[in-house]
């Protein structure tokens, strides 16, 4: 049986290598990502409530409306699950491998394959799209509405969620396709056929959800998706003046790897975080609870 | 026949020991939401029933932005609709209107209740919320920043088109 939201929000990691990498991220959007873990917390936090009468009502109100499964949270769940792909076991054995503080990627290399250029730039617009799906059915607003997504990443967009939007730009973005990971990813798609995109599991696993009839509508979805986002992400990438290599210095901070392998780092992190699902949860949690809170 | 009935009595207390043992290991003590989660899960339970209002009826009746106050409209599913009010940008409240038929436990707090405001009876809820009946709809007004004080919770209340709400059949 799958597991129950309090559960899921009571077992999120504290210090994993999800955590480690979110919390070196922290520089991208100072002080918004405090990796809430439990359930009970996430109500007190949520709620500011501490009457433990008051946060019953609130965690028991919460649960029904995750577990009515036509209000879409649970969709939201499994969207942001799928779209991960890491891989525990190598995260466990990474960080028993630690030295000190450090993870040495040395060790890992022959485990490790980067993903090309194509399909990481795939990877990352699957991605935002299941970002906007998942955006649509927490806050109830139709599948196909990229407009309301790309006003509220600029408006509503904070926390976890706005920790996750920033991972995805410096993770699946900067770090693996270079500063100009835009170009790169709209020239991808742009030229993508319904083949490539039938071939790539992630779509696969995610394509019942997206927009369209066919493998060419929900082609267009995509491209839609990314042309709404493009802005928003540009900006985000120059206001805060983000390069790669800054990157690289503040992952430094907790694995320890050279210059010459900066490829590798990519399919680390790629492998061994699950920052969509973390955050993801802890969107989900945030969002039902802040909704029981007004119908108690 | 009393050697059997030590048997049955041992095996009884070797039952008693695995049976112990067993639930020594099952970890942790059921999770305080284990009977909503029972509940919820039930065939046939739903939390939002398919006669309730859908969200997008209710945003007519929220207060409309004024001054350096910006309404911006965050959840809205059947049943429920939410928007927060910003001051300056800054989160200060969170406005929700909600259909007591998905928890009409929530109509039961308004029975005591000796205030108004808009002549529907009106509550604090928790320690951050002020609620107003109207019809079968809860409206509340949520604090999220501790400048915004009870009174300007019932003053935003006032401001919903709360008789226009109450006439939603």
């Amino acid at each position: 049986m799958s597991k129950t939201i309090f559960e899921l929000v009571d077992e999120l990691p504290t210090n994993n290598i999800t955590v480690m990498t979110l919390r070196a991220l922290d520089f991208v959007v100072p002080g918004e990502w405090n990796n809430t873990v439990g359930f009970v917390n996430t109500i007190r936090e949520v709620s500011g409530e501490e009457d433990e009468d008051i946060i019953q009502q609130i965690g028991d109100r919460a649960i029904w409306l995750y577990n009515d499964k036509s209000q879409g949270y649970q969709r939201a769940m499994w969207l942001y699950e799928t779209v991960d792909n890491a891989d525990s076991a190598l995260g466990a054995a990474a960080l028993a491998n630690k030295v000190g503080e450090k993870i040495p990627l040395l060790g890992f290399l022959n485990r490790l394959t980067p993903n090309p250029d194509k399909a990481q730039s795939i990877d990352l617009t699957l991605k935002l799209v299941v970002e906007v799906l998942a955006f649509c059915q927490i806050n109830g607003i139709p599948g196909d509405s990229i407009g309301d997504f790309a006003a509220a990443l600029g408006e509503e967009y904070k926390g976890d969620s706005l920790m996750r939007m920033a991972a995805l730009i410096c993770l699946d973005g900067l770090i693996p396709l270079g500063p100009d990971f835009l170009g790169k990813v709209q020239s991808t798609i742009s030229n993508l056929s319904g083949g490539d995109l039938e071939r790539n599991g992630t779509f696969r696993g995610i394509s019942s959800l997206i927009p369209g009839n066919s493998t060419g509508g929900k082609l267009d979805f995509i491209g839609n998706a990314l042309e709404g986002v493009t802005g928003w992400i540009g900006n985000f990438v120059g206001d805060r003046g983000l390069n790669p290599a800054t990157i690289f210095d503040h992952l430094q901070g907790f694995v320890e790897f050279s210059d010459d392998k900066l490829d590798y780092v990519a399919a680390f992190l790629d492998m061994t975080t699950n920052y969509y699902e973390h955050t993801g949860t802890q969107t989900i949690a945030r969002s039902i609870i802040e909704r029981a809170v007004g119908e108690i | 026949m009393s050697s059997t009935n030590t048997i049955g009595k041992l095996s009884a207390a070797g039952l008693l020991a695995i049976w112990l043992f067993l639930s020594g290991c099952s970890s942790t003590p059921p999770s305080r939401f284990e009977q909503a989660q029972q509940a919820s899960t039930q065939r046939g339970a739903s939390a939002v029933v398919r006669e309730s209002e859908q969200g997008g009826q209710f945003n007519k009746f929220f207060p409309a932005a004024e001054g350096e106050y910006k309404v911006v409209y965050s959840q809205e599913k059947k049943g429920f609709a939410q928007a927060k009010l910003k001051q300056n940008g800054k989160e200060v409240a969170v406005f929700t209107i909600s259909d007591t038929i998905n928890n009409p436990q929530a109509k039961d707090k308004f029975q005591q209740s000796t205030d108004k405001i808009g002549g529907y009876p009106a509550v604090s809820s928790g320690s951050k919320g002020t609620a107003v009946l109207a019809g079968l709809f809860q409206v509340k007004v949520i604090s999220k920043d501790s400048s915004f004080t009870e009174k300007e919770r019932e003053s935003w209340l006032s401001k919903f088109d709360l008789s226009g709400l109450a006439a939603l059949q």
